[in-house]
């Protein structure tokens, strides 16, 4: 297990460091932040001062040379926008955007297991046919179009909910609803699926002459021997969702990371687009792991 | 526990979990971009500047922008030495927020941190720009600043210096200190901002309390707020969004748009093939189709409240017949009318930029042009914007938007017209002098100077003016607070009453 840990951390870390040289030089090639940062009368010796105190007046390899011997001391630079180090800026929203991700994550994981596994149980039933609605709507309608009525309705209609931002549960329901269905319809899918072929093999067959009860044949025989594949789209999505959710988080007031690295793209604040890079990177990567054990756990074929 | 008892734990739970009660004068308002920073010398952008200014950080005199008088406010007087001097005398009693007294001092240290290079201050950047400002204190409460080249506006200019105390550090702050009514107390970043009113506040206590900013990029969010009650006032909100007259308000919001000739490269170096341009646009087309109804048309670089701007000139009569006259003349002259022209706009910046943009090209090649329609968005079009343009030799129209509501046009003239202005499409040797003049010109003959300048832009059709914009704001009901011209820039929670 060491040795698999071991040689997936330094995959990972090589990964990291090639990525890191692709974001550099392809955000310089986005241009010069001065012109986004000072006003548009700005005279020359105020813009040469910018560039000297960010230094953007060194030579390319210079500055991601810079970069690099900072990097390795854990100095991620100072955001341009915020006048902070960028480490600080995107920890702050990474914790909002992994609040965001594992409630909605969790939620989505308990109740497509549970529906998809009804629905496998009893094709062409009412959990077949709801989770067939769901499916239809998580591929069909985009976020924004759902945030929004979700406010009209719920928020201007019936003054139900809060439109947006943070404080209360009542804050959460709106954005996590949002975020619920896509995953949600696609994981259904894929549990009714992978729960189809494990209730008609022959180990189920074999329960279900025994006598096993319907919920022990359902939750214990088929789903473990059904859940490999769903793992797998469950770590895509949640990977999806550590990356941020952009739309979510701009429409209801999020302060996530999605949201972050969009603007900061947009504003050429070059130290942030990297850091955000990195930190997501990383908390893909320690999920994967999670993900790999997950499968040693449910299948004792595998060892690592 | 029975059932009964789990929901009515959880209810309570719920219950607890909600908003607290906010107090009668407390007041929320919904932004829409988040605050990176809170430092009073970048107050100039309007989304710091509407938190900032005016209400922690006060600045020495203060623009009326709805008739273009100066106001005293940290001075009570000024008065012009000569040379280049002004002296303004400052108001007794006037404390910051941790405690401290104004004083001449701290006039001296804000003056000198905000064009520090050590900092970048867009206010210094912005409006003392190409000029050296020396303090010199006098007495505690008296200060003279001389201006190298001298500065007519030098009292205007310090409606622009937000004053900090002089134990503020070279570097930008996170707790803005300042003699304004408020104080900041809560800095959630990325939430929340939240001001306290002081009790110790110089001048008339203003009747809001507490006001909370919120951040919400979505427009209709920023609506829905205001409708359902969570905020009290959205400073911008979207013409779509803006339905009910009871709550919404359209107000001019500085901002002119224009298409910038450069008139360096031919043909648009010809006169008449400019001529041509500014008749082959139906302005009155645009006005409650593409662009809100409220908007005017424009024929200045400035809103008409700044000075020298109330001149009267004439918007060029749509005439798509004349203007294929006017290239045809110049074809005869040799001018190769049939050149492409690059038409640029910029993303996002405005409502239906992009289909305003699609309908000019129309209306150009209606007239005879050939033009290609390119939208950027904000780092590339600064490129095309200003000096050097990064079209090169490729002839090109660029629609911009420009804000001058600080009364006076030096703020934008030089900029856009003289021959090293940064955004300057043309170099003429009367509009030069014209501007210098002006620029020099302090007291009565200021306004007439200036009307001079507008007119000679006009006259050599330097630019294509479009519009004199206005934005949309949301206010809630229970307020008795209007947006002006202002509210682009600041927003004064003194200014705002209860019904």
């Amino acid at each position: 297990m060491r040795k698999f840990l071991a040689k997936r951390a330094v995959s990972s870390v090589i990964s990291l460091f090639l990525l890191v040289i692709a974001v550099f030089f392809l955000s310089r090639l986005t241009g010069d932040p001065t012109n986004l940062y000072l006003p548009v009368d700005a005279s020359q010796e105020a813009r040469d001062n910018f560039r000297q105190i960010h230094g953007l007046n060194d030579p390319l390899l210079m500055q991601f040379g810079n970069y690099m011997l900072d990097l390795v001391q854990l100095d991620f630079g100072d955001s341009i926008r915020r006048a902070r180090p960028a480490l600080d800026v995107v920890l702050e929203a990474f914790v909002w955007t992994l609040q965001l991700a594992g409630i909605t994550m969790l939620g989505v994981t308990f109740f497509a297991i549970l529906l998809g596994s009804l629905a496998a149980f009893n094709v062409g039933g009412p959990f077949d046919r709801i989770a067939t609605f769901f499916s239809l709507i998580g591929a069909s309608a985009p976020d924004f179009w759902i945030a929004i009525v979700g406010i009209v309705i719920f928020s201007v209609g019936f003054g139900w909910l809060p439109t947006s931002g943070t404080g209360t549960v009542w804050h959460w329901v709106l954005p996590v609803a949002v975020l619920f269905i896509r995953p949600f319809g696609l994981i259904l899918q894929v549990v009714r699926g992978s729960m189809i072929t494990a209730l008609s093999s022959a180990y189920v067959k074999t329960a279900r002459a025994k006598g096993v009860a319907p919920r022990a044949t359902i939750f214990v025989h088929g789903l473990r021997n059904a859940m490999l594949p769903v793992i797998t789209v469950i770590g895509d999505q949640a990977a999806g969702m550590l990356n941020g959710a952009v739309v979510v988080e701009s429409i209801f007031g999020f302060p996530g990371v999605g949201k972050l690295m969009i603007d900061s793209i947009l504003q050429r604040d070059f130290a942030v687009i990297l850091a955000a890079i990195m930190v997501t990177a990383f908390a893909i990567f320690l999920m994967n792991i999670l993900i790999d054990l997950a499968y040693a756990a449910l299948d004792p074929r595998i060892r690592y | 526990m029975n059932y009964r008892t789990h929901l009515l734990c959880g209810a309570a739970v719920l219950a607890l979990t909600g908003p607290a009660f906010a107090a009668d004068t407390d007041v929320t308002i919904a932004l829409n971009e988040e605050l990176e920073v809170v430092e009073p010398c970048m107050a100039s952008q309007s989304n710091i500047g509407r938190v900032l200014l005016q209400n922690i950080s006060e600045t020495m005199t203060e623009l009326n922008t709805e008739n273009g008088n100066l106001m005293p406010r940290l001075a009570e007087s000024w008065e012009d030495m000569g040379d280049g001097t002004w002296r303004f005398n400052l108001r007794e009693g006037v404390t910051f927020s941790d405690g401290t007294t104004l004083d001449a001092a701290d006039i001296k240290h804000s003056m000198e941190r905000t064009v520090s290079p050590d900092l970048t201050c867009e206010i210094g950047a912005k409006f003392f720009g190409g000029m050296t400002i020396t303090p010199t204190i006098v007495d505690d409460l008296t200060i003279d600043l001389t201006s190298d080249p001298a500065q007519p506006i030098l009292p205007l200019l310090m409606s622009t210096l937000t004053i900090v105390p002089s134990e503020t550090p070279m570097e930008f702050t996170r707790e803005p200190v300042g003699t304004g009514p408020y104080v900041l107390s809560e800095w959630n970043i990325g939430q929340s901002i939240v001001l306290d009113r002081r009790d110790d506040y110089w001048g008339e206590q203003p009747v809001v309390t507490k006001a909370t900013y919120v951040f919400r990029s979505d427009d209709a969010v920023r609506a829905a707020m205001v409708a359902t009650g969570e905020a009290d006032i959205s400073p911008l909100i979207s013409q779509n969004d803006a339905t009910n007259p009871a709550t919404d308000f359209s107000y001019p919001n500085s901002e002119t748009t224009y298409l910038r000739i450069d008139s360096s490269l031919p043909p648009l170096n010809d006169e008449r093939v400019r001529r041509a341009l500014n008749m082959a646009v139906d302005r009155e087309a645009f006005l409650g189709t593409l662009i809100p109804a409220d908007a005017k048309i424009a024929t200045h670089m400035t809103v008409p409240t700044t000075l020298g701007a109330g001149v009267e000139l004439d918007v060029p009569a749509y005439d798509p017949e004349g203007a294929k006259a006017l290239l045809e003349e110049a074809r005869a002259d040799g001018v190769p009318v049939d050149t492409e022209i690059l038409l640029l706009g910029r993303l996002g910046n405005f409502p239906n930029v992009t289909e305003v943009m699609e309908a000019l090209q129309q209306m150009l090649g209606d007239a005879g042009f050939t033009t290609t329609l390119e939208m950027v968005e904000v780092a590339q079009w600064v490129e095309h914007y200003s000096k050097p343009f990064a079209a090169g030799d490729k002839p090109a129209l660029v629609m911009a938007m420009h804000d001058n509501n600080r009364g006076d046009p030096v703020f934008s003239m030089y900029f856009k017209y003289a021959c090293d202005g940064l955004q300057s499409g043309i170099c003429d040797e009367q509009l030069e002098t014209d501007i210098a003049e002006a620029t020099a010109t302090a007291g009565e003959g200021r306004g007439p100077a200036w009307e001079e300048v507008f007119a000679r832009a006009h006259e050599i059709s330097s630019d294509v003016f479009l519009f004199h914009m206005v934005g949309y704001s949301r206010v809630s009901e229970r307020l008795d607070f209007t947006p002006t011209i202002a509210t682009n820039s600041e927003l004064q929670l003194s200014q705002i009453k209860f019904k």
